[in-house]
């Protein structure tokens, strides 16, 4: 179990949690990240927000909001 | 003749607004919501003696209560307004993009499908088989490629049957999911037994789970809601889940992948998105959209001003003889031939920012600049591709205010160029350093290098001061982005748009313009020879107050002077001085300057005077150019009248604190 802003670059993970307030949950699962989706970390270079693969999208994600989102390497 | 309301809905880069725009071309009206800071954008077509209204509704990822806009779009729907909802989606990327349907799923309303970005998929190596998706959803689907022209008939003939035979969607395998969960019947038992307006239970169920704050306020038994508010913290997750395997059954059998993907990121997209690289590419192309829009714009800057001259004597003509006064002549001659080819003259470079600005985000790179910005861009409460319209800024203010189009959020639309005025401009360029030169000889690059500092200092000030309406903290969130596949852009499709954004800009600057000009025009005439203008009655009259920002009234005159252009400002100066030629023909720079201007006023004007001078003139209002594309964009007079009254105001406090600071030293 891992944060999803521990993840480097390559790295493939499923997401087994997604903490957060009611707002952040249903603007990133609008977005196509829910739990049991698996995302491909494409870039996790400070400062500039992470950017994953999944649902064959390209997302660039806020970091200080992606730790709430727990992943399992695969 | 017939008519009928459609509306469109889809996430952002659905290929919404390019469906929009080839549907309704020109004719569009854009503007707001009543009492919202969400932009309402309608347009109408005809087709088989029918004419069809089109709602464009802002982008969002989903239906839910989180901003203005997302609200705004399904009180909408749901007002039964548009007899028909025309969902879209990208067919690249179904699973993830059809979660808009799902998110519609329970609003009763007739609906039908359209899957974008055809090309892309094909491209993917995808194959999507509509009729089991039509079969499975109970609505009309049709795929095509947005940006093709000629794909549009099979557009209208679908509308018009979707008009004649309405149908609505099939969720039920949804509705089943959500059934499965104990939560979701606890919902069910607190919504109305037959829902509210277009809303089905179902919808307001659903909803409810994922904690919407305006749907449980809808609702009679506030207790019982309010408790189970508190127990459904995760249900947007539960409800996600559901609406994304409800997808995948969808796509089960609807959607062939023929080949495995190819490499996500392209050698390009790896140096767009560097930390640091990104950002210098992006800076690049700035530039050579800066560049390439001068090139485009130069034409029309000749045409326009050469523009003037034989209205003008045309007009001048045409009064002697049918003896009207002279004054009316110079009347028609700044208010009409003037602004006419003033227009004409600023119009190209908005047309070379729009055609420039339209290519790069068809081809989807606008969303990596807005990744790779996001950090330094959120500090003033604005989205990262924000930097796009500021940096063009440098250019030409017009151009940072029409490029401001980009912004899908209209508060951050509106800071954005807010902020882009105070960015100087080209013309400031080539006034400033002749001034500075003249008063400060070498000392000039430090005074340049001070109004540097003083846009940092405005650029943040006033972000704050105008960030609290327009970008409210408490609605500002954390990116999350997609970012598009690379599109391949059609020329004909952006070129099109931009002709149509560009006559609206014409339009709406020429009558700006003519309203400014014409103003002007009463205040500086001299209607007898020899007598003095009103403009400058009210500038002596009041120069024991304009004093107090260590401005004359000779430099007070180039102040206002810089709000009509920033060229005029020495021209202005050589009227004032030498007391010949014309006010408002220098302040609009169809007169050049006496040379021997720069000597004159650095003997009469003393050093902190001429620092506080060359700070009014940069902050006040770029010029009614600018003014006019400001209200063009954000299509509201209140908005940018406050903006201008701010610059000027603030503009006078500058040079205020700088005079009296620097006639300490000085």
């Amino acid at each position: 179990m891992k944060k999803l802003t521990e993840l480097s670059g390559g790295q493939k993970a499923k997401i087994i949690a997604i903490k957060g307030d009611k707002r952040y949950l249903t603007r990133i699962t609008a977005i196509g990240l829910n739990i049991g989706c698996v995302v491909e970390m494409l870039q996790n270079v400070k400062p500039t927000p992470l950017l994953v693969y999944g649902r064959d999208t390209m997302i660039a994600l806020n970091r200080e909001e992606s730790e709430q989102i727990v992943v399992e390497v695969m | 003749m017939k008519e009928r309301k459609i509306v469109l809905l889809g996430q952002p880069n659905s290929g919404k607004s390019t469906v929009f725009n080839n549907l309704t071309g020109a004719r569009q009206h854009v503007g707001n919501w009543p009492g919202k800071t969400v932009e309402k954008k309608e347009g109408t077509f005809v087709y088989n003696d029918t004419t069809y209204t089109v709602a464009d509704l802002p982008g969002s990822y989903s239906l839910s209560a989180n901003s203005d806009e997302e609200i705004v779009t399904r009180d909408y729907i749901a007002s039964g307004e548009a007899e028909l909802v025309c969902v879209l989606a990208d067919a690249s990327q179904l699973e993830r993009s059809l979660f808009m349907l799902a998110d519609y799923a329970g609003i009763h309303t007739p609906t039908m499908l359209v899957l974008t970005m055809t090309d892309v998929a094909v491209q993917k190596g995808k194959t999507i088989n509509i009729s089991v998706l039509e079969e499975k959803l109970g609505i009309p689907v049709i795929a095509m490629n947005a940006t093709e022209r000629r794909e549009y008939d099979k557009l209208h003939r679908s509308f018009e049957k979707a008009l004649k035979s309405p149908r609505y969607l099939n969720a039920d395998t949804l509705f089943a999911g959500y059934r499965q969960t104990e939560l979701y019947n606890e919902a069910l038992a607190l919504t109305p037994k037959n829902g509210m307006k277009h809303y089905s239970v179902e919808w307001i169920a659903a909803k409810l789970m994922d904690g919407d704050k305006v749907v449980a306020d809808m609702l009679a038994d506030k207790e019982a809601v309010n408790a189970f508010m508190q127990k459904a913290k995760n249900g947007s997750l539960i409800t996600s889940d559901c609406k994304f395997a409800w997808i995948e059954e969808l796509l089960d059998g609807a959607v062939i992948r023929q080949k495995s993907t190819s490499e996500i990121l392209t050698k390009f997209d790896r140096a767009a998105i560097d930390k640091k690289k990104g950002k210098w590419i992006a800076i690049g192309i700035v530039l050579a959209a800066l560049c390439g829009s001068m090139l485009i714009a130069s034409p029309f800057m000749g045409l326009g001003f050469a523009l003037i001259p034989p209205l003008s004597s045309f007009v001048t003509t045409l009064i002697s003889l049918v003896g009207g006064p002279i004054w009316l002549s110079d009347l028609i001659n700044t208010s009409v031939c003037m602004s006419v080819g003033w227009v004409v003259a600023m119009v190209g470079f908005v047309f070379g920012v729009n055609l420039v600005f339209g290519y790069i985000e068809q081809v989807g790179y606008m969303a990596r600049v807005s990744y790779v910005f996001d950090n330094v861009m959120n500090k003033l409460g604005l989205q990262g591709k924000s930097v796009m319209p500021l940096l063009m800024s440098f250019g030409c203010t017009m151009g940072g205010a029409s490029g401001a189009r980009v912004l899908d959020n209209w508060g951050q639309k509106l800071l954005t160029i807010a902020l882009a005025w105070a960015v100087p401009c080209g013309a400031i360029f080539s006034v400033i350093p002749t001034l500075t030169t003249a008063f400060f000889g070498w000392g000039s690059v430090l005074v340049v290098i001070f109004l540097f500092a003083l846009m940092f200092l405005h650029m943040f000030v006033t972000a704050k001061i105008f960030g609290r309406k327009l970008s409210p903290v408490e609605n500002r969130a954390g990116l999350i982005m997609e970012l598009p596949p690379y599109h391949k852009p059609r020329w004909k499709d952006i070129i099109r748009t931009t002709l149509n954004n560009v006559w609206g800009t014409f339009k709406k600057a020429f009558i700006v313009v003519f309203v400014i000009a014409t103003v002007f025009w009463v205040i500086s005439y001299s209607f007898h020879e020899g007598e003095t203008s009103l403009l400058q009655k009210i500038g002596e009259a009041i120069e024991p107050v304009t004093k107090l920002f260590g401005l004359s009234w000779q430099s007070f005159m180039a102040f206002i002077a810089s709000a009509i252009s920033k060229e005029g400002v020495l021209g202005v100066f050589s009227v004032v001085f030498t007391g010949e030629g014309s006010i408002i023909d220098m302040a609009t720079n169809v007169t050049s300057a006496d040379a021997a201007i720069t000597e004159i006023m650095a003997a009469t004007i003393s050093k902190p005077e001429g620092l506080a001078l060359i700070v009014a003139v940069t902050f006040n209002v770029p010029c009614m150019m600018a003014v006019a594309s400001t209200y063009n964009e954000t299509h509201s007079l209140k908005w940018t009248l406050k903006i201008a009254l701010y610059y000027i105001v603030s503009a006078l406090i500058l040079s205020g604190v700088t005079y009296h600071i620097t006639n300490i030293f000085m």
